[in-house]
């Protein structure tokens, strides 16, 4: 069974969550073009390495970042998005 | 004022012939009794409905500070309970979000006072069910990733977790030696946890119980 | 050993006839290199000679051939699809399947066996009827069925599944399995045949592009010069594009599947249940063939999970109760190269000489055949098949995608 870290709840099974892919910056959509646009939301850096991801646990609805080795399968860390404000 | 409290979202599942119904306290009907074995199947394995319960929740950045302004003491972690003095209890969830439960003077409080800034009701129509005997443990192991035998070492905890596949939020009530989980999941997944957990309770030599059977 | 039979191991008159010819030493040009010696590598190379007349063509294969996806796909091969422009490209795929076993002299075991896509609830049984619709506008034999109709094609079928009982199916009847591995040893053989040479072991590290054309590629076992390049590599796409700066919404994710001991035939369809997230088929070896949906979330490794096998159980017990004894003999996974819109991506890039066949998924065993003919004929004639026109990298740019999600993922 793999195990991800709930910073809120702690470890628990890893069907327990939700992935929501890496994070990444959003332009603003009212200046950009068209084309950064479509980049934003089609495009995706699919190559494999260390990416932070949006994650959720799902019974406690509680969002936060793992920090994930792709190619590996290790999850380096994990913590909410105010921690790291 | 009368609000609304909804029947149980496994009514229908509770509706057999040798039940014995408690509709006393202007509450929903509750099985007091499903049939002459409940004791020996509470030993084993028992499986009751709580749903009926009065049951309020909110959340929301002003949550805390309003719930204390209305007199109520707090779970100062998170994802621990208190039981109110005079009955019911009050959990939290997280943060900010609360979850007031079984005190029917403490729910309608709640329900009709106004709001404060930052306070956000929370609609909830769960099923609730409690699970006690010594065969507990077997059907958990069928069922979810977490030891709930961590609850008796800390009974004020709160678990927010999954059991057969469903999110559930699990508390330990009773005593040490029976202990009783207590466990709300989302009201329409009621049903299809209630047959679940009821029928690995039979194939264990338990079944559904009626609340009296609750050590 | 008997005298006889050891006469026939040591006489060159009996070679052990090998598929293909391996070659010691990679040439230092070719007219054409085709990245991943999968089902469409091999099949691109095969019609490039066979349609084309260009057979200087090197496939370099990292491991073995037919080792990706190829080998470990669920070989179903079906043409009911959604969209227009993915009907009437499977339904030449399932064409050209028809006489492969005869064209490579190799038995693929292609076996039309029917196509139920299960509907649990309304909204699936509303999308399979305008899948229907669609279908019979293109040709494609696909219709709207009841319970009643798949108990008939299932016996051993319990139509209520647990807690999601079956309400009709989307049937199909040209719906069929293959051997995987023997398609791409036979695409490989009859390339090889005609004179393109097959490279297993030689991983592709580089791609050299000047001015915006492609000049050669550094491989692990030196440079080769070029100016078309064919990139077929599923689940290692990412890797290669990075090469070449060519932005996709690829991601990767781990696609599972087991087959169980072999029993004897009981299964004649194949069965796919959205909601329950599973597809079975009966093997000609009697083996369960059986996939679910993809791991939730990107990783690029082919390890397998007990969470897999306990989910995709249970699920085949609902629908199949009897086989609660059965046994799981194997488990694998493949990565798949997943669009957002369910459909591949196909054609010329914004290199000059550079092709891609990427983003197959869950969904690209049943079209390696028209794969190879479709990118033969684009890399020949530099300009792409109409048949993959709505499959092209652009799509992404210009906001018109191909939503083929309704007809190919197992959890829609
Ligand atoms: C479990 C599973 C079940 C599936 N079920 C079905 C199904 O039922 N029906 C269906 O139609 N499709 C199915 N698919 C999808 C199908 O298998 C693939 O889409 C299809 O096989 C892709 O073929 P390919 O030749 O493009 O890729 P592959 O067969 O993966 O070949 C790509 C090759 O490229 C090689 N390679 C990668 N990088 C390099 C490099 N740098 N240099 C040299 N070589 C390289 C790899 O080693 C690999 O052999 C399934 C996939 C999986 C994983």
């Amino acid at each position: 069974m793999k195990i991800m870290t709930c910073p809120f709840n702690g470890p628990r099974p890893v069907s327990e969550f939700f992935y929501w892919g890496e994070i990444r910056p959003m332009p603003d959509p009212a200046t950009c073009s068209d084309e950064s646009w479509a980049d934003y939301i089609f495009n995706r850096n699919g190559a494999p390495g260390v990416k932070q991801e949006w994650w959720c646990h799902i019974a406690s609805n509680t969002w936060f970042i793992a920090e994930r080795n792709t190619e590996k399968d290790l999850v380096l860390r994990t913590y909410l998005f105010e921690e790291e404000l | 004022m009368k609000f609304p409290s909804p029947l149980s979202p496994i009514h229908d599942a509770l509706l057999t012939g040798a039940a014995v119904w408690n509709s006393a306290d202007s509450l929903p009907p509750s099985v007091s009794q499903f049939d002459a074995s409940d004791p020996q199947k509470a030993a084993l394995l028992g499986v009751a409905d709580h749903s009926h319960l009065p049951r309020a929740g909110v959340k929301g950045p002003g949550a805390t500070g309003w719930l204390a302004e209305l007199g109520l003491s707090l779970p100062s972690r998170s994802n621990s309970w208190l039981p109110f003095p005079d009955g019911g209890l009050i959990g939290r969830l997280g943060n900010t979000e609360y979850l007031i439960e079984g005190n029917a003077a403490r729910v309608a409080q709640i329900m009709q006072t106004p709001r404060a800034p930052g306070v956000y009701p929370v609609l909830r129509q769960d099923a609730v069910f409690a699970l006690c005997g010594s065969r507990v443990n077997e059907l958990l192991l069928q069922t979810c990733n977490v030891d709930f035998r961590c609850l008796v070492a800390d009974p004020t905890q709160l678990l927010l977790t999954s059991m057969a596949g469903v999110s559930v939020l699990v508390l330990v009530a009773g005593n040490k030696i029976h202990p009783v989980y207590r466990l709300w999941c989302d009201g329409t997944y009621g049903l299809y946890l209630w047959e679940t957990l009821t029928g690995i309770a039979e194939e264990l030599g338990g079944g559904g119980i009626g609340l009296d059977a609750l050590p | 050993m008997p005298w006889r039979l050891l006469r026939f191991a040591t006489t060159k008159k009996h070679p052990e006839p090998r598929m293909f010819t391996e070659h010691a030493e990679l040439k230092p040009s070719y007219d054409v290199v085709i990245i991943g010696g999968g089902g469409h590598g091999l099949a691109a190379a095969y019609y490039l000679g066979r349609d084309h007349g260009i057979t200087n063509v090197a496939v370099l294969e990292k491991g073995y051939i037919g080792g990706g996806n190829t080998g470990r796909n669920t070989t179903i091969i079906r043409s009911n699809y959604l969209t227009p422009e993915g009907v009437k490209f499977y339904d030449e795929s399932v064409n050209l399947w028809q006489d492969l076993s005869q064209e490579f002299d190799l038995n693929l075991f292609y076996a039309n066996r029917g196509h139920f896509t299960l509907a649990h609830t309304d909204s699936a049984l509303r999308t399979m009827r305008w899948r229907a619709e669609v279908n019979k506008h293109y040709g494609v034999d696909s219709e709207v069925v009841g319970p009643d109709f798949v108990k008939r094609a299932a016996p051993m079928i319990n139509l209520s599944c647990g807690h999601a009982p079956i309400l009709g199916a989307l049937y199909h009847a040209p719906g069929s399995i293959a051997r995987h591995d023997a398609v791409a040893w036979g695409y490989g053989r009859g390339a090889d045949m005609r004179g393109a040479e097959i490279h297993q072991q030689t991983e592709v590290l580089g791609i050299d592009v000047r001015g915006g054309k492609v000049c050669g590629v550094q491989t692990s076992r030196g440079y080769i010069a070029t100016d078309k390049v064919l990139c077929a590599v599923a689940g290692f796409t990412p890797r290669i594009l990075d090469m070449v700066d060519i932005k996709t919404p690829i991601t990767i994710h781990p696609l599972q599947a087991m087959v169980s001991e072999p029993l004897k035939p009981w299964l004649d369809p194949i069965l796919v249940s959205g909601s329950l997230h599973i597809y079975v088929s009966q093997s000609a070896r009697g083996e369960l063939v059986m996939g679910a949906s993809l791991d939730p979330y990107e990783l690029h490794s082919t390890r397998s999970t007990l969470d897999f096998v306990e989910g995709l159980s249970a699920h085949m017990l609902d629908m199949f109760p009897f086989l609660s004894h059965v046994k799981v003999m194997r488990q694998w996974a493949g990565m798949a190269d997943m669009t957002p819109d369910f459909a591949p991506i196909m054609g010329k890039t914004p290199i000059e000489g550079f092709y891609l066949d990427a983003g197959w998924g869950t969904w690209g065993f049943k079209a390696t055949p028209v794969c190879g003919k479709t990118m033969a004929h684009t890399i020949a004639t530099d300009t792409p098949h109409p048949l993959i026109n709505g499959f092209s990298l652009d799509r992404f740019r210009n906001y018109s995608l191909t939503g083929e999600k309704g007809a190919a993922s197992v959890g829609h």
